[in-house]
Formats: C-alpha cells, sequence, structure tokens
C-alpha cells in the first residue's frame, strides 16, 4: 500500500487524481492546491481515499508519502521537485516547458546521491510520445532519427507554454550535436484524425530527455502545433479538436540492412491522456504498479519516460483505462 | 507617377507570389496510402 501526493489539480492534475484514486494498492492520495476549500472539494469527490492537505511550497512534504506528482504550471514545478529530492522521495511531472525541464535536469546529480527518481516529462509530449519511441526502438536494431510532434494543450497554462515554446528559438539535436533553429521551419504533420494535418514548428521541450534516452541517435526534433483559437479557427475545425490532442512519433531506424521508419500515434482528449499518464507513472514509482516492470536502466536521477519504463506493459496499462495508442500502417507517398 | 505606378505593381505581384508560397507551404508527406490501427492485444504480448 502506497500514499501519493498530488501537487494540483488543475485540468490535468484532476484526471491523475481519478485515475490515482483507481489504482489497486494505493492507500491515500493527498491533494495539495492553491486553493484548500477547491483541495477539499476534490477530494470530497474522489472518495474516502482522497484528503485534502494545507502544503505551502517551501513547507516540507509530509511523513510517509511514498511518491509525488505535479500537475502544475512550469514555473511552480522546480521547488516542489528540490522538495521531492530533500526528502528522498520519487517525483512526477507533467511539465512541459523547456526551463523547467532543464531547471529539473540540474537535479540529476543531487537526485542520484538521495537514490531517488525523478520523471520530469509525464504528459503527452514529453510523456507519452517518449514511450511510443521506446516502443519503436525495441522493434529496430538501431535507431538513428526521432521526430516527435504534438498537437493540443490541457488548460489555459499548457495553451500559453505551446504559444510561447512556438515564440522561442528551438534546438533540435543533429549529427550529435545541438543545432539552433533561429528561424524555425514550419512543418504540416499528418496526426490521426480527427485532428488531421497541422502545420508545427520545430520547439527546444522535450529533446533533451529523447538525446539521453537515445545514446547515439543522430537527429531528434519535437514540434508543436499552434493552438486553435477560441476567436479564429477553420470553418469547421471548432468543435473538432477543441480539447483534443493528438502525437506523431516517427522513428527512423535500421533493422538488419534496411532502414525502417515506424511511426505511432495518439488521439484522445489532451488532459485525459496527459492526467493518465501521469498517475500511471507515478504508481510505478510508489511500487503499486508490479505489472509495471521497470526498465533494466537508472535507479535513480532525472529521466524521460524512455528510459525509466517498459514500453508494452505501460501502453497496455493506458490502453485498460482508455488511452490507446496507433500505430501507421502503410506507404507514405510524396 | 510612373515609378509609382511601377511600385504599385511590383508590390501586388510580391503579395501574390508570396501567398501563393504561403498556401503551398512546405509540408511534410502525406499519407496517401495505409491508415491508423489502435495497438491491442496481440501488440502488447
Amino acid at each position: 500500500m502506497a500514499t501519493v501526493l498530488l501537487d494540483g489539480v488543475g485540468a490535468v492534475g484532476i484526471r491523475a487524481a481519478r485515475q490515482l484514486v483507481d489504482t489497486p494498492g494505493l492507500d491515500s492520495l493527498l491533494i495539495a492546491a492553491r486553493g484548500f476549500s477547491y483541495a477539499e472539494d476534490v477530494a470530497a469527490s474522489l472518495g474516502a481515499r482522497a484528503e485534502a492537505i494545507e502544503l505551502g511550497p517551501e513547507d516540507p512534504l509530509p511523513a510517509g508519502v511514498d511518491a509525488v506528482a505535479t500537475a502544475l504550471p512550469g514555473a511552480l514545478v522546480p521547488s516542489r521537485a528540490q522538495r521531492a529530492v530533500t526528502a528522498g522521495v520519487p517525483f512526477a511531472s507533467t511539465v512541459d516547458e523547456a526551463d523547467a525541464i532543464d531547471t529539473l535536469l540540474e537535479l540529476d546529480e543531487p537526485a542520484r546521491r538521495a537514490g531517488v527518481l525523478m520523471a520530469p516529462g509525464c504528459g503527452l509530449a514529453p510523456g507519452l510520445v517518449d514511450v511510443l519511441a521506446r516502443h519503436a526502438a525495441d522493434a529496430l536494431d538501431t535507431v538513428d532519427e526521432i521526430n516527435v510532434a504534438r498537437a493540443g494543450s490541457a488548460g489555459p497554462a499548457s495553451t500559453a507554454a505551446v504559444r510561447r515554446a512556438r515564440r522561442e528559438p528551438a534546438v533540435e539535436w543533429r549529427d550529435g550535436d545541438w543545432r539552433d533553429e533561429r528561424r524555425p521551419n514550419p512543418e504540416l504533420v499528418w496526426f490521426p484524425d480527427p485532428i488531421g494535418a497541422r502545420e508545427c514548428a520545430p520547439v527546444t521541450v522535450g529533446v533533451a530527455l529523447l538525446v539521453s534516452a537515445f545514446p547515439g541517435v543522430r537527429r531528434v526534433t519535437v514540434r508543436l502545433a499552434e493552438p486553435l483559437s477560441r476567436r479564429l479557427a477553420w470553418p469547421g475545425r471548432r468543435g473538432l479538436d477543441e480539447g483534443w490532442g493528438s502525437t506523431r512519433v516517427e522513428v527512423w531506424g535500421w533493422r538488419g540492412q534496411t532502414r525502417e521508419s515506424m511511426v505511432y500515434g495518439v488521439i484522445d482528449r489532451t488532459a485525459i491522456a496527459a492526467g493518465t499518464v501521469l498517475a500511471v507513472t507515478t504508481a510505478r514509482l510508489a511500487g503499486i504498479a508490479p505489472g509495471l516492470a521497470a526498465r533494466n536502466g537508472p535507479s535513480s536521477g532525472v529521466h524521460g519516460l524512455a528510459a525509466l519504463v517498459e514500453p508494452v506493459p505501460f501502453l497496455a496499462e493506458l490502453a485498460r483505462r482508455g488511452v490507446k495508442a496507433a500505430v501507421f500502417e502503410g506507404v507514405a507517398v510524396a | 507617377m510612373k515609378a509609382l505606378r511601377r511600385g504599385l505593381i511590383v508590390a501586388v505581384i510580391a503579395v501574390l507570389v508570396g501567398g501563393f508560397v504561403k498556401l503551398r507551404g512546405k509540408g511534410g508527406v502525406p499519407p496517401t496510402s495505409g491508415g491508423w490501427r489502435e495497438l491491442d492485444g496481440p501488440d502488447f504480448r
């Protein structure tokens, strides 16, 4: 039995909370939010295993917590991560902002010393895309290129983060080195329907996690689609993908003498998919998901999901909870 | 007057060419054959 602390119950956090209380082996879910009365309301709606707590950013972690999950804006995450490292408790977050992830990666050494595992990207992208990239890589002998794209955001903070990421200079990993993309070149990416084709701009967020999980990879790109404005959308588009999110993961590599590509995708409500990924990862870190075998890899430090989980049981668990990945079968023809 | 007219013509052509290029865009490869299949039981064994 385990106790999990969930910090932040916005669009993603509330879905993660529901998934966590439905996880066998969870003894208690402690919920912290900006407003205690809101946390109390959420806890009351989740049943007896959920409990609201008052926890300021500087307060120490309550005793007996086995894992911490955060679904907070990027600026608030590093202090929570530092607190988890200090307490020696595993930590998972849905953060999808490059600066915040960089700050969390700086905690790698302290986390290793404390013997703590930290998973900074546990949403759709970074997060589920890393698992899909690992799933594709496991089917190949070697991997030399990973191209990831995401459309959709979960809540206002996530939408603002996507817009900011698209405005900032992008970084991609090419030929074993970091390359600044001062004039990022948007590209059409075909997501599963109903998202379809969307123009996606290269961004920095999530690239470093993939590069560290796939040593030897020659090229890694991450692209994000512009969130649709409430005021300006193509006729018929609004309503089709409002609230929906999708990812597309294209992995190139070699199987024997043949160069092959594998393409995986997901389409779901962005908040639901991200919340489910956060919950399943947290369950794995808390040790209450025995079916989710840990990948033979790091036992401490800061890592993306591609280094932390075995993709097959992880994807099966997501599918059991309703978040289903898909594979593209066919030939891409120019 | 002549220079102004030339300038206007050049501006109109630039806008039309720019619009055409923007509409055509630069893109990935449309998947014209095949489709998406949900991962299911056998994929997870």
